[in-house]
């Protein structure tokens, strides 16, 4: 049986070419910016956007066939069917069933949609309206997810939607009305394509430039992603990753591979205001800079998830943040539920490898305030920053872990173990939470983790026991007093590649680095019920006794260990990791510390006024103030007079003079006086109110000089902070403007047409005839009397029926001129010549006004004009 | 040429006055009555298929009654009402032994006539048919050795009955393609109707007291003429588009074939001089295309029938209202009246 065309594969082709390509390429920009936001989809837009592209254009090409939709549909579903028992028999061993039907109904979702809407754009043609509709919906679904929206944000994800949907709007129609038979069709197709791919440009270059900041941190991955094949084998696993600057930063996820490799480089610095109750002994804590909270059992990677409930992870980048200007975030505090035993404890990050805009402390930080770096050290460190953190008393790095024989420290351990006791069952804020950090993988070899935990806390009543239960284990000897396990960078690979690694460390190698302890330290104790999650960041090593509080953190001290949340504590750190016996931790020298930084009481960024060098005073407005903490900030400027006679006044060339400031200079004045100390803010207080409260003079300590650049870039940050409000009104203006434009030129279209062609058969010149029948026809057309496959004659008859007119006879002088080889008489020629004015007033006077003002709206009526038919 | 296009201009205002004449009978037959003659000037033969009743027969006969013939004062119409049981025979006639002379002389069949009413061609055996079609198209009769050569003027009005399809032998493809053009006859509307009862006394009378109006001569000078008749070259891509397309068409099985488009042409011309006109115009091909290919085609099924050839032309019509004003390159020795 011979199956017939729908369309010619001219047509098809012109289809895939000019529909299919664009939305195949606006769907794999789709499904990019999903991944973003949709953790479930597992970053793999590259392979579902081939999903959806092969099923669009399979069915694209399929349907230019006369096959029928639901007889064809019940076939592919019978595949799916017959497909998905065949994955179900094959999960055994080394696939993860559960995984592997994620990704089966995603590609199924995928293949399907490629599938229905190819049958769309084959078939119907409405399809490409409820298609544009459809993915506005969901990019504006998209869009209303996030929590921080900006213009730009939105711009970016509405604009290519409007931009494709008008795209693909007019081609389907131009293709539908398009005449394959015409000679010149190649012609035809290569103009449109050249024409596509220059908007397709000018759509790149606007994403582009929307995007640049994100590109170059993909570009950055990127870069990195070479690096990683640079090493050879591609096993190996990093947990610090660089960027092209040399600088340093935790990676985004971890990976259990066969080996890890470490370099001793110094990181970063640290001073950490925490000390046990003795106010003396330096408590350490670990340094947190993400959590893995989701495990890809395929890969066998510990994933960040965005999507993490009660995300109480605070990220700001330090380096956009304006010099001294805290940023805080009080979500953080509220989402890590800690209300017993808690303080606010400081820590100062001296960057040196660290990345400037990554932000480290640790855990339930939620303040960020950079400093400069004192000016002796600025060779040594290249930025700091102060954090602040809600830390328990009972956290510490020595939980659960290595008080080493130190009394004091067993001491504290017993007691909070005494405390944690209490808590008898861990039962989290909701049942999402708790399902959240308790999930595991249902699967045999996760199976064999749930029975070890089980037999290994068996005497264990309360959390905290089971805890210490599996720290025993970990810790424990075998029959010949050997340690059960060992700590290994290098703990080798299963034979079986893609056999789970957490088993094969667990129960065979028992050998691995810190991911595989907290890996199987989660997973038992998610087993158990108990919620935890692993966290990444820096290892605490409390070296110098002549520096208390003060921590150096090298790059092979990156490492991951387990957080177990207790109610009423909040998340608290436990490491199981066992301590590595061979390469005995060569004491790192530590250096000399920055001199401690002060409390800053206050700062304050205006502009001077007036400087008095005689008094060292100068007067300024100040536009933001930050002041014990707190931020405030005016439109309306207030004045306030510094006392600088003590201050360092620094430019971003270095020290400089007070006379180097000048009336209109930018400034930011810092004060770490004491006797701000004890003058408070309180609630109600604004900028000028603490002004008037401060001492004349202010003193001040610190004076920098901002440079014209850092003063735009302040100034545009602070539009950025200001505007999101009157932004929304722009832009619904901007976006009401756009649209009732394209309204109205849609709705003047007609019309528009109508007075070229008007002025064309006005016009007389050689062709006037033609020109007269044209508007003619298309006046007619637009009232309503279409000409339809009419023979002329016939149709100019019907005319002249409705309206008395003289059309026919103008209509077979017409015909005369265009098909005889005998030229037209003068008397002819006058008729011509004077048929049309009369006969359009004819009309005119014969049609209502109402009647024509609404048939001249009607876009459709042109676009009927302007198609050609088809033959099938 | 000057006086040959005064003696045009006469001929043509006489075929309308044809039309006018064979009007006063057939009445609110217009347009078949064109396609009639289109197929006349244009040498060929037509088959017209409706119902019983609707006027075939004496459209046939007053068309013969109205041309006066070069021997007889009238051209000589013959009918024959085809039946199962008819010979090839009966048609062509047949050798007949005379006594006098003691030799078999030929005695001519209804064949050999101006104009010959085929009725009810259907119902005759293949046979017959076919004997039919093959003098159609030849012009002549071959009877053992001697070929006698039909009437200068040979025109057939075939006619076929599309209820009671018992026993009957539908025309094949191939040889519906000998016909011209076809015709649905059709009813007249309403009002016309109601006109023909209040005045049937009167139709009958026209009928008996019909005028001479074309002579044959003229009507073999037309015939001459129509060959002349100017067609511009995008009208000639309209028909080759038009045959294209139906070769094409997915819903067309068998499409036309180079033949139907040279009749096409043909038919082209005859009907603008039938309309008064020396050169052919794009409502020519409008009103054409059903009557000339239709029959020709072999379609998928009936919907497609009703569909495909109109989208085809409607197409064509659209290509053709776009286009400007161009003059004829090349008229491929056309000579212009």
């Amino acid at each position: 049986m011979k199956i017939g065309r729908v369309h010619s594969w001219k047509k098809v082709v012109a289809q895939l070419i000019l529909l299919i390509m664009p939305t195949a390429l606006f769907f794999f920009y789709l499904l990019w910016n999903l991944n973003r936001y949709y953790s479930i989809l597992q970053n793999e837009w590259t392979k579902q956007g081939c999903y959806y592209f092969v099923g669009l254009v399979f069915t694209t090409v399929f349907y230019s066939y006369r096959f029928r939709f639901i007889t064809t549909a019940l076939v592919l579903f019978l595949a799916y069917y017959f497909l998905y028992h065949y994955v179900g028999n094959a999960s055994i061993g080394e696939f993860d069933g559960f995984y592997l039907s994620i990704q089966f109904i995603v590609f199924t979702f995928l293949f399907s949609l490629g599938w229905v809407s190819g049958f769309g754009f084959s078939r119907s043609r409405y399809f490409t309206i409820i298609w544009s509709v459809l993915l506005l919906t969901t990019q504006i679904i998209v869009v209303s997810k996030t929590t921080e929206i900006k213009t730009d944000l939105l711009i970016a994800a509405i604009a290519p939607v409007i931009a494709y949907s008008f795209y693909i709007i007019y081609t389907s129609e131009l293709i539908r009305t398009m005449n394959e038979a015409e000679p010149r069709f190649t012609w035809f197709l290569a103009k449109r394509i050249v024409g596509f791919l220059l908007v397709v440009l000018v759509i790149l270059l606007g994403l582009f430039t929307i995007f640049k900041s994100e590109f170059k941190t993909i570009e950055k991955e990127w870069g990195n992603a070479q690096a990683k094949y640079d090493k050879g084998d591609g096993k190996s696993e990093n947990m610090n990753q660089k960027d092209h600057d040399g600088n340093m930063s935790n990676k985004d996820q971890t990976k259990l591979s066969g080996s890890l490799s470490k370099d001793k480089q110094l990181v970063f610095v640290a001073k950490l205001d925490n000390y046990f109750d003795d106010g003396k002994t330096p408590n350490p804590l670990y340094f947190t800079s993400c959590y893995f909270t989701k495990f890809d059992t395929l890969t066998q990677t510990f994933e960040r998830d965005s999507l993490m409930p009660f995300n109480d992870l605070y990220e700001p980048d330090p380096s956009r943040i304006p010099l001294y200007f805290a940023k805080q975030d009080s979500t953080v505090i509220k989402n890590t539920f800690a209300t017993k035993n808690r303080k606010v404890v400081t820590a100062d990050i001296y960057k040196v490898l660290l990345a400037p805009s990554k932000y480290l402390a640790p855990s339930t930080a939620f303040y960020c305030q950079p400093m400069s770096v004192p000016k002796e050290f600025k060779e040594q460190y290249k930025s700091t920053y102060r954090a602040k953190m809600w830390v328990s008393d009972l956290n510490s790095a020595y939980f659960i872990y290595n008080p080493a024989g130190n009394k004091q420290l067993e001491q504290f351990q017993s007691l909070r173990f005494s405390k944690l006791r209490e808590v008898k069952k861990i039962t989290g804020p909701d049942k999402r939470f708790m399902d959240y950090y308790t999930f595991m993988p249902n699967n045999d070899d996760y199976k064999k983790i749930t029975q070890l935990a089980k037999q290994i806390t068996n005497n264990a009543p309360t959390p905290i026991d089971k805890m210490i239960a599996i720290r025993d284990y970990f810790l424990s000897k075998d029959e010949f007093k050997q340690p059960l396990f060992k700590y290994s960078d290098n703990p080798g690979i299963p034979g079986m590649p893609s056999a789970n690694k957490l088993t094969y460390f667990l129960f065979e190698n028992r050998k691995g680095y810190c991911a595989y302890f907290a890996g199987a330290t989660l997973f038992m104790l998610r087993s158990l019920g108990i919620p935890s999650r692993v966290a990444a960041g820096y290892l605490t090593v409390d070296r110098s006794s002549k520096n208390p509080g003060w921590y150096w953190f090298y790059a092979n001290q990156a490492h991951a260990w387990t957080q177990v949340y207790f109610q009423g504590y909040g998340w608290i750190d436990f490491d199981t990791t066992v301590p590595d016996m061979n390469t005995h931790q060569a004491t790192q020298p530590d250096g000399t510390p920055p001199t401690n930084m002060p409390q800053t009481y206050l700062v304050a960024d205006g502009e001077v006024v007036e400087v008095d060098e005689q008094k060292k005073q100068i007067k300024m407005t100040v536009e933001k103030l930050l002041y014990h903490d707190k931020d405030y900030q005016t439109r309306a400027s207030a004045g306030m007079t510094i006392d600088v006679s003590i201050a360092t006044i620094t430019a971003d060339t270095g020290a400089v003079k007070l006379s180097a400031i000048k009336k209109g200079v930018h400034l930011t004045a810092v004060s770490f006086a004491e006797a701000l100390k004890n003058i408070l803010a309180n609630k109600k207080d604004s900028l000028a109110s603490i002004i008037a409260k401060l001492p004349f003079p202010v003193p001040i300590d610190e004076v920098k000089i901002m440079s014209a650049e850092q003063l735009k870039k302040l100034k545009k940050k602070n539009n950025e902070a200001l505007s999101p409000p009157i932004d929304w009104i722009q832009l619904g203006w901007l976006l009401l403007i756009i649209i009732g434009s394209f309204v109205l030129l849609l709705f003047l279209s007609p019309w528009m047409i109508w007075q070229y062609f008007n002025q064309r058969a006005k016009s007389s010149g050689n062709a006037k005839a033609y020109h007269v029948y044209r508007a003619s026809l298309y006046y007619l057309n637009q009232l309503g009397y279409a000409w339809d496959g009419k023979g002329p004659q016939e149709y100019a008859m019907e005319i002249d029926a409705k309206f008395g007119s003289s059309f026919a006879k103008f209509n077979s002088l017409y015909q005369k001129i265009k098909y005889s080889s005998n030229p037209l008489s003068e008397e002819e020629l006058k008729q011509v010549n004077e048929f049309y004015q009369p006969f359009i007033k004819q009309i005119k006077t014969q049609t209502k006004l109402k009647t024509r003002f609404s048939k001249f709206l009607n876009i459709y009526t042109t676009l009927h004009y302007f198609n050609q038919s088809k033959t099938s | 040429m000057e006086e040959q296009n005064v003696q045009l201009e006469e001929i043509l205002t006489n075929i309308q006055k044809l039309v006018t004449n064979v009007e006063t009978v057939i009445r609110g037959k217009r347009t078949q009555i064109q396609y009639v003659l289109t197929a006349l000037l244009a040498k060929g033969h037509i088959l017209m298929e409706d119902n019983p009743g609707t006027g075939k027969t004496v459209m046939a006969k007053t068309l013969a009654k109205s041309i006066s013939g070069l021997h007889h004062d009238e051209a000589i119409f013959k009918r024959i009402q085809f039946t199962p049981d008819l010979l090839p025979m009966d048609l062509i006639g047949s050798h007949i032994f005379d006594d006098v002379k003691k030799e078999f002389i030929f005695k001519k069949g209804p064949l050999f006539c101006n104009l010959l009413l085929a009725d009810e061609i259907n119902r005759a055996s293949p046979k017959v048919q076919s004997a039919l079609l093959e003098c159609m198209a030849e012009h002549q009769i071959t009877m053992g050795e001697t070929t006698y050569p039909l009437e200068q003027l040979f025109f057939t009005i075939a006619t076929q009955n599309p209820v009671e399809m018992e026993g009957t032998y539908p025309l094949p493809a191939a040889q519906l393609d000998r016909f011209f053009i076809k015709i649905n006859f059709g009813y007249v509307d309403e009002e016309t109707e109601l006109n023909i009862y209040k005045d049937y006394l009167g139709i009958q009378n026209n009928l008996e007291h019909i005028k001479q109006v074309l002579s044959m001569k003229e009507i073999l000078y037309l015939q001459e003429q129509t060959e002349k008749v100017f067609i511009h070259d995008e009208l000639i891509t309209a028909v080759r588009n038009i045959v294209w397309d139906t070769r094409k068409h997915p819903d067309v099985v068998l499409g036309a074939s180079t033949r139907s488009g040279i009749i096409f042409l043909k038919c082209l011309k005859a009907f603008a001089l039938v309309n008064g006109r020396t050169y052919v115009t794009e409502d020519d091909v409008k009103q054409l295309t059903f009557a000339v290919l239709d029959h020709r085609l072999v379609f998928r099924n009936k919907e497609a029938k009703q569909k495909a050839l109109s989208a085809i032309l409607s197409k064509e019509l659209e290509r053709l209202s776009r286009l400007k004003i161009t003059t004829n390159a090349n008229t491929y020795g056309q000579s212009p009246l």
